[in-house]
């Protein structure tokens, strides 16, 4: 009973940390349709922000605050300065800046924090391990759990119950419609790749104490970040909930009972959405 | 002020560089610098080896500058691989054929390196290892213009093996990275270990750059093993290390590991305090020239030398000196003056066998302390073991 119970809180603390990543990822191909490569390096830039307000501040509470709105920023910035004048131009183009972006904002980071690891160490409050009824289970684990769950109910009901949120599927469904409607395109583009860069960089501060911050940790997660959005389907925020759940329980699940096909599990549930169901399973055909 | 106490200070100073050329006799500069060229992986996730190999070199160019090497100075060309195998051998071909080098040094990964020492002969150069473990490059992979400094993967296998076999831990457990270097040192410390009649209750080999390693800490707590053997590259290792202690394994099992590294250790912090393992060099080695090393590099760097920053001095250290034996830099003649001969290392005596160009040298087997006199924990040394103890057999990667 208790082995179960810990995959799976392991399942449930993994996929947290996923979806905070897909969610934007996702949110931003449905609202700009770009496929943003760039987007685990605001992950990775969260994490090294995470550790600079820790060690400034002696606190880790502050980083969960203060770095998202710097990271969705970054984003916003660089969405207006150089993704807004390439949307017209075929896919390829987006590729490539986004991936250029990647590389130059890594470099950046090593350059500025040098090739060392930084460790982060959690809230007092929430180091150590507690029992679960004879399973010793880290405090933090659990934290991730709450956090992906909140995080996720909340992007959730703005989407669907504001009038913002009406506004960004409004230009998801149909930019140009919305635009004839008096929407601000360019405006909800800027803000939602932010909003997008800024969950991402919370993302970052969570996983820190959990993986430290590291260079390359931008360029794991947005792996697994895709197949997430392809088995969830592109720009669907419950896709996104869906398919980290299922990417959470493959690698920790496949990792405990089949060690050897653990890798495989995740594409295969892959390789079979892309086949019969290609637009994921919350995405809408088109 | 004297013509010669002018030029030391103008190079203290930093107003050498452009006075560099009259601090060698006019025959010996007029055959031009000798090059080495280090194709490194100085960007990318395993940046830290390659800054390593840079360090050290920068360190022994400031040794140098004033005497050179045969009169003549030393001049390091730096090339970026990322660590891709493919990138080394071009940006090896290019310090070849364009910079004219002859000597490659700084590779950071085992799979760069046998991809780069497969072409030395056909390239005519020396290719000195400084870092890379993989005991097929002086085993089935050998070729003589291939020389490892380095203590190699099997060797630091061996140390911990010796060590273990004399500790009271019976029962262990293996996690091994999916590739070559963690495959073979898992194979390789499986045999050691059960050569010592104890026991490998299981082994697992999670796929490099694994983030969560919870299921894997699962099965380690329910295997009831002594002490987990860890072959895992930088910094999959961090992240098994912090989870560990998140889940409060690190007081149950043991964790051994293959290398126990500082950037580890400064990433880890005191979560890692305890850990056991090998080390390629520990600067915490207590030699009179090891302690001169090591303040020196701090004076240059501010930090304290990992394995990789002094095992790569050493390399330099003793080629410059084994040039300097042969009279001149020519290749075929430097390997002549390399094979059999002797260097006092940082942390022992270094000897250059002949059969498989393996250099024999101590073995340590270390433990992660903490001591208020340096800002990270620091490996504290448990065992020395003698060269002939650790050194495979020639040409193979096993022991007698």
């Amino acid at each position: 009973m208790a082995n179960l119970l810990e995959q799976l809180l392991n399942a449930l603390a993994l996929a947290g940390l996923l979806f905070l990543v897909s969610a934007g990822l996702s949110l931003v191909f449905g609202i700009l349709r770009v496929v943003n490569f760039a987007h685990g390096v605001f992950y990775m830039i969260g994490a090294y922000l995470g550790f600079t307000t820790v060690a400034l501040t002696g606190w880790f509470w502050p980083a969960l605050v203060v770095v998202p709105p710097i990271v969705g920023l970054l984003g916003a910035l660089l969405e207006s300065s150089t993704l807004r004048f390439i949307y017209r131009r075929p896919p390829i183009y987006q590729l490539l800046l986004t991936f250029g972006l990647a590389l130059i904002l890594e470099e950046s980071v090593r350059v500025l924090y040098g090739p060392t690891a930084k460790g982060v160490e959690p809230p007092p409050l929430l180091q150590g391990a507690i029992d679960l009824g004879g399973l010793l289970y880290p405090r933090y684990r659990l934290f991730l759990v709450v956090l992906g769950c909140t995080v996720g109910v909340a992007v959730w009901l703005f989407l669907k119950a504001t009038r913002a949120g009406l506004v960004i599927r409004a230009v998801a469904q149909n930019s140009e419609m919305a635009d004839c409607l008096g929407a601000d395109v360019a405006r909800v583009r800027t803000l939602v790749f932010g909003a997008a860069c800024a969950l991402a960089g919370l993302g970052g501060v969570a996983a820190a104490p959990m993986t430290t911050a590291y260079l390359g940790m931008g360029i794991s997660v947005i792996v697994d970040a895709f197949v997430v959005v392809v088995i969830g389907g592109l720009g669907s925020i419950g896709g996104s909930m869906a398919g980290s759940l299922i990417v959470g329980a493959a690698q920790t699940w496949g990792a405990f009972y089949l060690p050897e096909t653990a890798m495989v599990i995740m594409y295969a549930v892959m390789g079979a959405i892309l086949v019969f169901r290609p637009w994921g399973l919350f995405g809408e055909e088109e | 002020m004297r013509r010669r106490d002018f030029l030391k200070a103008a190079v203290a100073g930093g107003a050498g560089v452009s006075l560099g050329g009259r601090l060698y006799p006019r025959a010996a500069w007029a055959q031009g610098p000798i090059k080495i060229g280090m194709p490194a992986a100085l960007s990318g996730a395993y940046a830290q080896y390659g800054i390593q190999a840079k360090r050290a070199a920068d360190l022994f160019a400031r040794d140098v500058k004033a005497k050179g090497v045969l009169g003549r100075p030393v001049e390091f060309i730096f090339e970026d691989t990322a660590g891709d195998p493919a990138a080394a051998v071009r940006k090896a071909q290019k310090l070849v054929e364009k910079d004219g080098v002859k000597f490659l040094t700084g590779v950071a990964l085992s799979s760069e390196a046998l991809a780069v020492s497969a072409k030395c002969p056909e390239w005519k150069v020396i290719f000195m290892s400084t870092i890379n473990g993989a005991g097929a490059l002086t085993a089935k992979s050998f070729q003589r213009y291939f020389f490892r400094v380095n203590t190699s993967g099997p060797m630091g296998a061996r140390a911990v093996s010796l060590y273990l076999a004399e500790s009271p831990m019976k029962r262990f457990f293996a996690l091994g990275s999916d590739y070559a270097w963690g495959r073979d040192s898992v194979a390789s410390f499986t045999s050691q270990i059960t050569a010592a009649k104890k026991d490998i209750v299981a082994t697992e080999f999670p796929p490099v750059g694994t983030k969560d390693f919870a299921s894997y800490i699962a099965k380690i707590r329910q295997s009831r093993a002594d002490g987990v053997y860890l072959v895992l590259p930088g910094q999959d290792a961090t992240i098994y290390l912090k989870q560990a202690h998140q889940f409060g394994l690190n007081r149950e099992v043991k964790p051994i590991m293959e290398i126990l590294e500082l950037e580890n250790m400064k990433a880890v912090g005191d979560a890692m305090v305890g850990a056991i393992g090998s080390s390629r060099y520990p600067f915490t080695v207590d030699t009179p020239k090891n302690r001169d090393f090591v303040k020196r590099f701090h004076e240059l760097h501010g930090l304290y030398p990992d394995m990789f920053d002094g095992e790569t001095y050493e390399g330099l250290e003793w080629l410059a000196q084994v040039i300097a034996k042969a009279g001149t830099d020519d290749v075929e003649k430097v390997i002549d003056a390399w094979e059999d001969s002797s260097y006092d290392g940082l942390e022992g005596p270094f000897f250059m066998r002949k059969c498989d160009h393996q250099a024999v040298q101590p073995g340590f087997a270390v433990e992660c302390v903490k001591d208020p006199k340096y800002p990270h924990p620091i490996p504290k040394i448990l065992a020395t073991y003698p060269g002939e103890k650790v050194t495979p057999k020639c040409r193979t990667e096993e022991f007698s």
